[in-house]
């Protein structure tokens, strides 16, 4: 069929034949020599070879149209190694852009992480580099339209409204909502932005995703990250997911657990639904949303029972286990049976699965995070792990799949509103601290706030940001009520109680929404006011660089792939010219170095901010991942082993992949990183640790300090220890092993404060000791509302029999400024399952993620889910009289109304519905395109369900209830 | 000789569609045209799987053999390919590809008036000039002649979806399944030789609804 | 006059068949009349070289096993 064309098509730099050694499949050399050869050319700087380059690419490669009209295999192609913007896995990303234009984007299979997998998501990522459905310029609303204004106007406009309400009002008056796909270094700049501005009021995604675990796992043994990694979870023998969709939240963490699988791990999953995840475990087992605790105290009901905890693990590292388990044994199978819906030998089972084949690790997400018992919820979970000996272990451990691409980093280093970056807290001690990393004055920072009381206060959170604004002011715990709200890429349809939101965005003075997409707030907005709203375009993660943290604590570096589109603008940049509006730009960027870009603009150097970062987040070990040594690691990817993550000779020998935090000391100690925490079968140079000694030193006469032999390897002092400050060194005679700027440095300080690392070098290198101590982990953490975790029935329960007999706790006055109703809320609603009987329950998809808008706006993934819809059970349809694919109503408690098509289907069980939250663009069954800017809605529209999701907060860190709320369906 | 395949391990199939949007990315493929599909089987069920399909470039190819114009034709590889100038649109290889591999840019449409066939084309361009701008708009990119596979299979999240000569993926597939352990993890296997862990799972959650 | 009658009978049912065709349809196979497609080897890249090609491929081949990084 085929016929030899007359002449083959040769060009001159054809004559270069790559060598290629088909027999180089071993370890690092999965590629042919021409990738190798490709990176190598890129790395060296040899870019302008076109001809060396070209033979690497096709010729004439033209991509989209709008590619400039470059003559064929010639200069001006680059390779840029990112990752992409979704989800925490942190799947890297290598962008072919031709003359500034991305046109093709190709698999990385040299990263440990993800080795060249993509999901639906990551694969479609080139499209941001021609969304035609951006925010292209800044607008304003005006009677109702969106009119196109400058840059300058609109930074004057809303800084100079900015200022006249915060001189009436104060600071406080103003909420900032910031973001986890924001990079490490424009989070970290956020914080201080926001600080200088001079109030707490910030936030960002953290709080409605993981800020359960984040609390309940810190308070347990140290730090609240994902214990082990994603490639850790392939020594696992087995792997309990609850709670936790990982097949459509965080697709490419499969690829290592089916190979788990493959190779002997047992895979179990309880979910209210039968997953995609589901699907492919071994045991699945369906449970009430809500009553996760009941769950796990009925396995180690049995754990204990069968004497399968780990007596000796528990002796040495563990603290207040007796008053858990005195809870536990309460909980007998009938007992969870009746309240989860699980009966016994399920429960025996999936206990028996971790016990025996260990080490077991589990999984949790939303699904135990999002809930008023939140943070008992994962604290029970901690407490699995720790009695079956799991914890520190490689294959065990918690791991906490986190949500977007940075929304650990974010939480590390970002826009807390009740902590500095690295988790400082807001005391006067930490202000201090964080003012001398900073070159400010402490006193004039103070003076930007209201008072000292308000700038140790911890700020109003995102997911209450509408009680703010709505609740009376007498009863919030600031001045004023919040008047202004900058949305920062953060999207408003993924919080709770919808309706009573866009009353709050009518009342408020102002509104800006600073994003790549306009976002449902830009629709929201003009639908319930005419004006006083500001769109400022921000660039996305691809058209800036910056360092961002995976879920396993990993920080990977990654390249700009183009100039940003349109007339939109980093948000360092455009946080400087605000600040430069604000009167203090000098301060912001006191030690960071600026640079022009290309429209003329200041931009602070991403890399400089980082290494402001490393010079003051010691308490996390953000201090040693210095800009290089990440670019190294993303340039010698193949190095790593993808099991442990150590790299294997080459220039990064002996690091771990990003260098997973803690990385302590600075860069030049070469401390290599953590893959798994609180691991005592390693040296604490090598990535070891134990548990953290934050809770002092003993309670009630116990102590707190890990039992005597239990310590990391080859550590000096072979027992427990506290944590080391510049007292306890000279106790213990190893102040001299620090050199004499050392001394200056750390006299009076401890190793978090301690600005040259030489306490933690001392400590770690000379000594193997840990800085933060050698401490038990506590099962029983005394200054939570429930030291012991506890059920308690979800503010809007299917069960009123349950709600009488595990209550929620009293209602506080003044809780993150707010007042919050728990017990008086509950009982009101106690009966209402009568007119809601189904429980509506709400999730992830693996086409979108969060809000939405952006995913939503690229047609390649706007095809695969073209409508919102509700998954309900065959029995419940056919009770409401709808179908398959008609279109229904789902009712809730907060009189919302969503029009949504019916997916009538088994995988949710009778009295239960599920509808996915990436959703907005509709009102009450209407769709809200008009309200958008022209040409910048998304492809995709539908209902929000979080119009429908009601009232219910977790008790330590307002993480709002969506995981479980009650609703009834109509046919439509 | 290679003789280029498609192999998708169903074990493995997530249903992340990874493999349709790496497949529109590289191609440029317009909105209603999907040269790759996820079908999934038993959805929201236990004994739910799925599978990812495009073109199979059969050996003996059904399309080529009733199209009226003879647009197909066979590469050395084994690739089915079609040459977009000859094709009238009639659907006829529609009809006969078992897979619904054909897709029509005008969707449904009276004959001729859907415009020309499209299909997955394993990432190997058309009768074009390799590389060229008028082969891309045509066919997409031509990652076979620049030494790469296909994107889908490149870029798939748990690499379940298979691409390259038959006799490398068949290795690496039986890698797999000598880790699993079971034998011949083809679908269908346990169907026909016993009852399917999966199949029992689903009885116990029957019975759990029963007991409800 | 016999004889022509005959002759004319014979040559008539003779002639009969000649205006039926075949009800079955026969399949013909048919070649490929388009534009010629150059070979993925031939090209700026390979240059001709089919065992580079081969080779380039097989090895990139090993990106979908995870097996080659992992044990």
């Amino acid at each position: 069929m085929l016929t030899r064309k007359a002449k083959s098509a040769a060009r001159p730099e054809a004559g270069v034949i790559l060598a290629s050694n088909p027999a180089s499949t071993a370890s690092g050399g999965v590629l042919a020599a021409t990738m190798d050869r490709r990176t190598f050319l890129k790395r060296s700087g040899l870019v302008a070879g076109g001809g060396a380059l070209a033979t690497q690419l096709p010729y004439n490669m033209i991509g989209s149209a709008e590619a400039a009209d470059a003559p064929a295999g010639k200069t001006g192609v680059e390779v840029k190694r990112t990752v992409c913007t979704h989800c925490s896995v942190g799947c890297a990303v290598d962008a072919v852009v031709e003359n500034g234009v991305w046109t093709r984007q190709e698999p990385v299979f040299d990263s440990p992480l993800n080795l060249g997998s993509h999901c639906a998501k990551g694969a479609a990522v080139r499209e941001h580099g021609h969304g035609e459905h951006r925010l292209k310029y800044p607008m304003k609303l005006v009677d109702g339209k969106w009119k196109r204004m400058k840059w300058e106007e609109a930074i004057a406009e809303v800084g100079d409204k900015l200022l006249a309400i915060r001189k009436e009002s104060g600071p406080d008056a103003t909420y900032w909502v910031g973001s986890s796909k924001q990079s490490n270094e424009q989070a970290y700049l956020m914080r201080k932005f926001v600080s200088f501005f001079g109030t707490n009021n910030m936030d960002h995604q953290a709080r409605i995703c993981h800020s359960t675990t984040v609390a309940g796992v810190a308070n347990t043994w140290g730090y609240g990250a994902m214990t082990n990694s994603y490639n850790d979870m392939q020594f696992s023998k087995a792997a309990l997911y609850i709670g936790s969709n990982a097949a459509e939240a965080h697709p490419v963490s499969l690829l290592h657990m089916l190979h788990a699988k493959e190779n002997g791990c047992k895979m179990a999953v309880v979910d209210p639904r039968f997953t995609r995840t589901a699907a492919k475990a071994d045991i699945y087992t369906r449970i009430r949303s809500g009553t996760d605790i009941p769950f796990i105290w009925g396995m180690l009901y049995h754990i204990f029972k069968n004497g399968w905890e780990d007596k000796e693990y528990i002796d040495a590292r563990v603290f207040g286990l007796d008053k858990v388990k005195a809870e536990i044994m309460t909980w007998t199978p009938d007992r969870v049976q009746d309240v989860t819906g699980i009966p016994e030998e399920e429960v025996f089972r999936i206990a028996e699965m971790l016990a025996k084949n260990k080490p077991s690790t589990v999984v949790w997400c939303m699904g135990q995070t999002q809930h008023t018992v939140g943070n008992a919820n994962v604290r029970a979970m901690c407490i699995l792990q720790l009695v079956l000996g799991n914890v520190g272990v490689s294959g065990g451990g918690t791991n906490i799949f986190r949500g977007h691409d940075n929304v650990q980093g974010a939480t590390d280093v970002g826009p807390n509103p009740d902590s500095l970056p690295g988790y400082y807290g807001l005391a006067a001690g930490s202000w201090k601290h964080w003012c001398k990393v900073w070159g400010v004055d402490y006193e004039w920072v103070k003076s930007q706030f209201a008072s000292q009381a308000m700038m140790e206060k911890s700020g109003i959170t995102v997911s209450r940001w509408i009680d703010g604004v709505l609740e009376k002011n007498e009863n919030i715990d600031q001045d004023s009520n919040i008047r202004a709200v900058t949305y920062w890429g953060h999207a408003p349809n993924s919080q709770t109680r919808g309706l009573e939101m866009v009353e709050a965005m009518k009342k408020l003075d102002l509104l800006v929404v600073i994003d790549p997409y306009p976002s449902a707030t830009a629709a929201m907005a003009a639908m319930m006011r005419k004006d006083g709203v500001y769109l400022l375009p921000a660039c996305t993660q691809f058209e800036t660089c910056g360092s961002r943290t995976a879920s396993n604590r990993s920080i990977q570096w990654g390249e700009k792939v183009i100039e940003p589109l349109f007339e939109s603008k980093p948000d360092h940049t455009i946080m400087y010219a605000f600040a430069k509006k604000f009167g203090f730009e000098k301060e912001l960027v006191k030690n960071i170095k600026l640079n022009k870009d290309k429209q003329g603009w200041d931009e602070p150097e991403v890399e400089d901010i980082l290494r402001e970062i490393n010079r003051g987040a010691w308490t996390i070990g953000y201090t040693g991942q210095s800009p290089e040594r990440l670019k190294l690691h993303m340039k010698n990817m193949h190095t790593f082993d993808v099991k442990t993550l150590k790299a294997k000779g080459g220039p990064c020998d002996g690091d771990y992949f990003g260098l997973p935090w803690p990385c302590y000391g600075t860069p030049e100690l070469k401390h290599p990183g953590t893959p798994n925490l609180y691991d005592t079968s390693k040296h604490v140079m090598d990535g070891g640790g134990n548990f953290r000694a934050n809770f002092g030193v003993e309670r009630d006469g116990i102590s707190l300090l890990a039992a005597d032999g239990s310590a990391s390897k080859g550590a000096a002092l072979q027992m427990g220890y506290p944590e080391f400050d510049h007292v306890l060194l000279k106790k213990l005679g190893w102040w001299d092993d620090l050199t004499e700027d050392e001394k200056k440095a750390a006299e009076g300080k401890n190793w978090k404060t301690d600005l040259s690392g030489g306490i933690q070098r001392v400590v770690m290198q000379v000594h193997g000791c840990h800085p933060f101590g050698n401490a038990r982990a506590r099962a029983l953490v005394w200054n939570f509302p429930d030291p012991v975790p506890l059920h308690r029935e979800p503010m809007y329960s299917p069960r009123p029999d349950l709600v009488d007999k595990y209550p929620q706790p009293d209602d506080k006055k003044a809780f993150w400024r707010l007042p919050t109703l728990y017990k008086s809320l509950q009982t009101k609603v106690r009966d209402i399952s009568k007119e809601y009987p189904l429980i509506m329950t709400s999730g992830r998809l693996v086409e979108y993620e969060g809000g939405g808008d952006e995913t939503r706006s690229n047609p390649w993934l706007a095809e695969l889910q073209q409508e919102m819809f509700c998954e309900v059970n065959p029995r419940d349809a056919n009770n409401a009289g709808f179908r398959n694919n008609e279109f229904m109503w789902v009712e809730t408690p907060t009189k919302g109304r969503m029009k949504v098509r019916a997916q009538v289907t088994e995988r949710v069980a009778p009295g239960t519905v599920f509808l996915p939250f990436h959703f907005a663009g509709w009102w009450q069954g209407k769709d809200m395109l008009e309200y958008y800017p022209e040409g910048a809605a998304p492809v995709v529209r539908g209902e929000s369900v979080n119009q429908g999701t009601t009232y219910g907060y977790d008790s330590v860190t307002m993480m709002q209830e969506t995981k479980t709320t009650l609703c009834r369906v109509t046919k439509a | 000789m290679a003789r280029m395949k498609f192999l998708c391990d169903t074990e493995r199939c997530i249903e992340c569609n990874g493999c349709v949007t790496a497949c529109k990315n590289e191609n440029e493929v317009p909105w209603g045209v999907n040269r790759r599909r996820v079908v999934t089987i038993n959805d929201g069920v236990p004994g739910e799987r799925s599978v990812s399909v495009a073109c199979m470039h059969c050996s003996d190819a059904p399309c080529m053999a009733v199209c009226p114009t003879d647009c197909f034709y066979k590469t050395e590889e084994g690739l089915v390919l079609h040459n977009k100038d000859a094709c009238i649109g009639c659907g006829y290889c529609f009809f006969a590809c078992p897979f619904g591999a054909p897709q029509f840019p005008n969707g449904p449409a009276a004959f001729g008036m859907r415009g020309k066939m499209d299909k997955c084309t394993f990432c190997a361009g058309g009768p074009e000039e390799n590389g060229s701008k008028a082969e891309f708009e045509k066919y997409g990119r031509n990652r076979l002649a620049e030494g790469k596979l296909p994107l889908c299979a490149e870029m798939c999240s748990t690499k379940a979806l298979l691409a390259g000569d038959a006799a490398v993926i068949s290795d690496i597939f039986r890698e797999r399944v000598m880790h699993r352990g079971k034998a011949g993890e083809a679908w269908g296997w346990t169907t026909a030789y016993g009852k399917p862990e999966q199949a029992r799972e689903r009885a116990r959650e029957q019975n759990r609804e029963g007991q409800k | 006059m016999k004889k022509a009658l005959f002759l004319a009978l014979t040559a008539t049912i003779g002639l009969a068949a000649c205006g039926e065709h075949s009800q079955v349809p026969s399949y013909k196979q048919g070649n490929y009349q388009g534009k010629s497609d150059t070979r993925p080897w031939e090209g700026a890249k390979f240059a001709g070289d089919k065992q580079a090609w081969d080779n380039a491929l097989r090895a990139r081949n090993q990106g979908q096993s995870e097996y080659n990084r992992v044990k």
